[in-house]
């Protein structure tokens, strides 16, 4: 493997990591935004702009893109979360370059105002979508109320409303600001050719032009609070708790990440034994998310209506006996096996090799091996883990619940 | 443009026949540090008696629940401690349960499935538990209407047993007992009729030497574990739920994989839905704005086969939906362009490649391929066959197999009206 960099006057960065013995190649940009670079006005934009950006440019038209990237055989797509959107395909090494020139047309979208109604339907449909798929919901409301006034509480999708108040006027003003070429990495991960790769970057790219942008930051409110929703058509009832974790920034996210496997790992981990394996609930899983300048830790449970203070109360022991016992030397020790597996059958593929590099260098503008994760991973002791818990307090958490109707 | 030739692909399979009958298939790849296993066991969901729809999704967790010497936590602190991706999956026609590992630790993986496959405890307890998270499960498909839809359109569209839910039946699941589950797992575990597949980084002359040890004995005259296939299900199906969308699936006859014409069917599936600039895509979102998601996929066992669409909308869309996707199916025999075959088959060439640098993936792969055709295809066999598609062939095999039923249903709000 060897990692490659150049950064162009605008201020794009370039970063590669070659690996000839790949069969194949990934390639992605990378924009440092999300709905938490939104205001409440333009909630779902970022996302509503992922869309937008396959409905072609001056040149294409929506149909013929989608045609140009068939054409090429890549297994493509773009996700929006918080505070990231991504762009990415994942192809053939002789079909590198032209994927690679058609990502590069389509950052410079039309935005047409005919293809933004149309789509505007589709986004519709997706949050439509979202609202009956209830263990999403339950984590995008969870989040809202975890982070209140803070920018991170602003949905990804946005609402039927914020979206239906959307302007393409208001979208081609964000698009200017946020996807500078200073706000952007491309990225390239497994079989191909630097220099060629640059020289087909280098030149387009060079005329994008740089803004200042900026993103704030802030404290997360988080705390203990409470919330339930009822739904008609539900029989489950779908719970999130959310709590603070280590930002993306902070060393002690490589703790947070065993932590987490140990809490709510889907087999093996304190919840599993105590809720999954004696069936008070079918799921009940931890997830640890380090962001920028913040953190946090999910739980995700789902069981039925009759087990919920049964299961609440269960949770509670479990972070209580944490904060008061800490962790066991073996927990730890299964929780670092089945993360350094994870880690490497994932670096396996170029893609999942593009998404390390991207978000590293998104964050921390710094290449990191497999080998530094790995030695990352290796080197967390009982007790860093046991100090992050300490400083954490999961008990203190925020808890949304979205069940049926409750009979009393 | 023109297709460029690949590199050539592996087109190495190992295979060793055990002294009991259970089949061994490896694919090694170079550059992978890790490898993936499966088990094949012939106790899938089709394969039940009658009235235990449900058991094989208990199996799946009662097995892992204590094996050999060790219970249930010390098995699980076993698997934990060498770090296993675990993997168990409840089809149609097996049970599957394997994992994904750093390659030094498979000798030791291998024996702890043996025991979980030739000594599972099975204790009564432990089976009340195993019960009770299966009918949870199937209570939350309720929940997940997009998930649920294509379980109950396999269930109409194949003539029973082949659709019964993998998932299982909330009354058949109350009434099961450790007794006669336990049964189950006795006759339908068979070694003479199991599969057992390997891919990434491994030594077969090693694993088959283990393997001989592990799992001893001679063939057994067991019984051809057949599926007997009744008759044919309902049209259409809707289910009422006060949701935000009609989750709308369909399903219509096609060639089973062992087909002559398969490989037409799957390129004219592609040229419907493979990419975004396929049909369904372009005519439902694109043009129309009626979903966000809609996608149609090739769905085959071997007694019978399907084209399988997923289509959710919001409700005062859904008919319109369903009749844009039923003219696209039958719009399709009229004529294709030959830029869309060259994109079909492009797509699938590059989708074939890009899973084979996947040990997962490659372990699942030869492992259903040797179920369906008896052997497992190389990669370059498939990327030809894909190769001598052409419209014309296309156009013969839709004159010949023409859409003629569409098996239908809708979850959601409202009802639509099928034609």
């Amino acid at each position: 493997m060897e990692f490659k960099k150049k950064t162009l006057g605008n201020g794009l960065d370039l970063i590669g990591e070659v690996n000839r013995a790949a069969k194949s190649a990934a390639v992605g940009f990378f924009i440092k935004t999300g709905s938490r670079d939104e205001t409440k006005q333009i909630n779902g934009v970022s996302h509503f702009l992922e869309h937008m950006l396959f409905k072609g440019t001056e040149k294409l038209s929506a149909i013929e893109v989608n045609e140009a990237f068939d054409r090429t055989g890549a297994e493509f797509n773009a996700g929006t979360s918080w505070e990231n959107t991504v762009y990415y395909a994942a192809v053939l090494p002789e079909y590198l370059e032209q994927v690679t020139k058609l990502w590069i047309e389509l950052m410079r979208p039309a935005l047409r105002e005919e293809d933004f109604n149309l789509e505007k339907n589709v986004i519709k449909e997706e949050i439509a979508m979202y609202r009956d798929t209830p263990n999403f919901e339950v984590m995008d409301k969870c989040q809202s109320l975890y982070f209140e006034d803070h920018p991170c509480g602003n949905s990804v999708l946005g609402s039927v409303e914020s979206v239906e108040g959307l302007t393409a006027e208001q979208m081609r003003e964000y698009f200017t600001r946020r996807y500078a070429p200073n706000n952007i990495v491309f990225a390239c991960a497994g079989n191909f050719d630097w220099d060629k790769i640059c020289s087909v970057v280098e030149s387009p790219c060079s005329q994008w032009q740089s803004q200042r942008a900026e993103r704030k930051l802030g404290e997360a409110p988080g705390g203990k609070k409470k919330k339930r929703i009822e739904k008609a058509n539900l029989v489950r009832e779908h719970i999130c708790l959310m709590s603070a974790g280590p930002s993306a920034q902070d060393e002690a996210k490589f703790a947070a990440l065993l932590l987490g496997v140990i809490v709510g790992d889907s087999v093996g981990s304190r919840f599993y034994w105590e809720l999954v394996d004696k069936a008070l609930a079918e799921a009940a899983v931890t997830h640890c998310c380090p962001m920028d300048g913040v953190g946090v830790f999910y739980n995700n449970i789902c069981c039925s209506p009759e087990n919920v203070s049964a299961v609440l109360g269960i949770v509670e022991d479990i972070f209580q006996s944490l904060c008061e016992s800490g962790i066991k030397e073996e927990e730890l020790n299964k929780a670092r096996n089945k993360v350094l597996s994870r880690l490497v059958l994932e670096n396996e593929l170029p893609m999942g090799r593009l998404s390390a590099l991207g978000s590293n260098w998104i964050y921390l503008k710094q290449y990191r091996t497999i080998e530094d994760d790995i030695g990352a991973i290796k080197a967390v002791t009982v007790d860093d883990v046991n100090s992050l818990i300490k400083q954490l307090n999961l008990g203190e958490s925020t808890q949304f619940s979205i069940g049926p109707a409750q009979s009393s | 443009m023109r297709y460029k030739r690949y590199e050539k692909m592996p087109e190495k399979v190992d295979k060793h026949i055990l002294k009991n009958g259970m089949v061994l298939l490896g694919e090694p790849m170079e550059s992978v540090e890790s490898v993936a296993f499966g088990f094949m066991l012939p106790a899938g969901a089709a394969r039940l008696p009658e009235g235990c729809c449900g058991a094989s999704n208990i199996i799946a967790d009662w097995i892992f629940r204590g094996a050999g010497s060790k219970n249930s936590r010390q098995l699980s602190d076993a698997l934990d401690g060498l770090g296993l991706h675990r993997v168990s999956f409840v089809g149609g026609s097996h049970i599957t349960i394997g994992a994904a590992l750093e390659a030094s630790n498979l000798t030791q993986s291998l024996e702890l499935y043996a025991d979980i496959i030739l000594e599972p405890s099975l204790k009564e307890d432990q089976f009340e538990l195993a019960r009770q998270l299966a009918i949870d499960s199937v209570h939350a498909l309720d929940d997940e209407p997009r998930q649920k839809v294509m379980l109950k359109l396999r269930e109409q569209f194949y003539p029973p047993p082949l659709g019964r839910s993998t998932a299982g039946d909330i009354d058949e699941l109350k009434v099961l007992t450790a007794g006669q589950t336990g049964q189950i797992v006795k006759s339908k575990f068979n070694l003479s009729q199991t599969i057992f597949t390997v891919a990434g980084k491994y030594d077969f002359n090693a694993v088959c030497r283990q393997m001989e040890s592990l799992f001893p004995g001679s063939k057994t005259d067991a019984q051809q574990s057949a599926v007997f296939v009744q008759g044919k299900a309902g049209k259409y199906t809707h289910i009422d739920n006060e949701g935000a969308q009609v989750h709308i699936g369909l399903m219509t006859e096609t060639v089973k994989p062992m087909d002559d014409d398969y490989y037409n069917a799957r390129v004219a599936v592609s040229v419907l839905s493979g990419g975004m600039g396929a049909r369904l895509f372009t005519e439902v979102r694109e043009k129309r704005g009626l979903c966000y998601a809609i996608r149609a996929r090739y769905h085959g066992l071997k007694e019978a086969a399907g084209i399988m669409c997923y289509a959710g909308t919001t409700p005062d869309k859904a008919q319109e939906t369903l009749d844009v996707v039923i003219g696209e199916f039958e719009r399709l025999g009229e004529g294709i362009s030959e830029e869309e075959i060259d994109r079909a088959k492009v797509g699938l060439k590059s989708a074939l490649i890009l899973q084979s640098e996947s040990s997962s993936s490659r372990a699942g792969a030869i492992g259903s391929d040797y179920y369906m055709l008896g052997r497992v295809r190389s990669l370059d066999e498939i990327k030809n066959k894909i190769e001598q598609i052409t419209v014309d062939t296309i156009l013969g095999f839709l004159r010949n197999n023409k859409f003629k039923e569409f098996t239908i249903v809708t979850i959601g709000p409202k009802q639509v009206t099928v034609k």
